[in-house]
């Protein structure tokens, strides 16, 4: 073999592995965050200058145009509270009480992170529309088929999905302390 | 084996080299696809986009609790002009993003006590109008986005006239 052969080999493997290093790098997305509470993940650098080059590629990736964390919190999952992926053929139950923000909603989104068409129009769930008990708990039942009663989010049939947590203007306490503030429990009841 | 050690160095460093350039390519790229999915409605204009579903998802997680108004800008030719008018009772906030897709001003309707407000962008050395309020940005390209919150997606009729009061256009006359 002729040396200029082993460069354009060792070359075209250097760019090749520059390329997918990159892209590896920064598919962690907002799963990649540095806080994590139960199934959450977050990183409060989001949307900043502060964040380094690596952050900045991965969250234009997973969330372009994302607020920074004094204006909205967004926590993602892939997991269930026992560590399992979620499936959309399974049930689970997303409970929690009230949010210590302005406003709070849970979406589901595909792994890709993208919104999947359902029957219902239902993509997502808020603190407006969550109804509480006397506990103050609010419930609401992930699943591909409407459940008998209480509130429901549509999950994704034959796939896995991703939910994401927003919080808007989180208040004082919960950014003191995100990583013990009490956030939705993920609790798969069957599938 | 010897013959290699050349090669596999120059493959290391081109793949070092790759990757940071990657790394810190990304931002802008995406920022440019961004810019021009939100951006049918012309460049430094207002557009205020439907709902987020399945069939019109024009940026990764897109939030269907929200009615996003965009306004992709271009700073070449002068600064640009952003009006707010925030929705009573509703969180909304003003995020302005650079080029690089870093956030460089954020306000929301509390912090503006509910009440309309102008913010003029422009490049760092640009001239601006006196007293107005100044965002300064090293970059010509970004997106101003105006963000609405909905308890309910049927809620979107009866305050599409309040956002729609919401703009940005050149500054035609910075002096």
């Amino acid at each position: 073999m002729k040396s200029w052969h082993r460069y354009a080999i060792a070359l075209a493997g250097g760019l090749a592995l520059g390329l997918g290093a990159a892209w590896w790098l920064t598919g962690g997305g907002l799963q990649g965050g540095q806080i994590v509470n139960g199934p959450w993940t977050t990183s409060l650098g989001y949307g900043t200058k502060a964040t380094g080059a690596i952050t900045r590629a991965a969250v234009a990736r997973a969330g372009l145009l994302a607020l920074p964390a004094k204006e909205t919190v967004y926590w993602s999952s892939k997991t269930d509270a026992a560590g399992a992926p979620l499936d959309g053929n399974c049930r689970y139950s997303l409970s929690g009480k009230l949010l210590d923000a302005r406003w709070w909603s849970v979406t589901i989104y595909d792994a890709a992170g993208y919104l999947v068409a359902n029957d219902a129009n239902i993509w997502s769930v808020n603190g407006a529309n969550v109804a509480t008990d006397d506990q103050g708990v609010w419930r609401v039942t992930i699943a591909p088929t409407r459940p008998i009663e209480g509130a429901w989010l549509p999950g994704i049939k034959d796939q896995s999905f991703h939910l994401t947590l927003r919080m808007y203007n989180p208040g004082p306490a919960f950014r003191a302390d995100p990583e013990k503030a009490s956030l939705p429990a993920i609790v798969k009841e069957g599938c | 084996m010897r013959n290699w050690f050349g090669p596999l160095i120059a493959g290391t460093i081109l793949a070092t080299v790759t990757a940071w350039t990657a790394i810190v390519v990304i931002p802008y790229g995406l920022m440019n696809v961004a810019m021009e999915r939100l951006g049918q409605g012309g460049v430094n204009r207002m557009s205020h986009g439907n709902l987020a579903t399945p069939a019109r998802q024009p940026v990764v997680r897109p939030s269907p609790d929200l009615a996003y108004s965009s306004c992709p800008y271009d700073l070449s030719d002068g600064p640009l002009a952003i009006d707010v008018t925030p929705v009573d009772g509703r969180y909304s906030s003003l995020s302005i993003f650079d080029g690089a897709t870093d956030v460089i001003f954020v306000r929301n309707d509390i912090e503006a006590e509910g009440k309309p407000y102008r913010v003029i962008l422009a490049r760092n050395g640009q001239p601006v109008p006196p007293g107005a309020e100044v965002v300064r940005t090293n970059h010509d390209k970004g997106i101003a986005l105006i963000r609405l919150l909905l308890q309910d997606p049927s809620e979107i009729g009866k305050l599409d006239a309040v956002r729609r009061q919401s703009s940005c256009a050149p500054v035609t006359n910075p002096n």
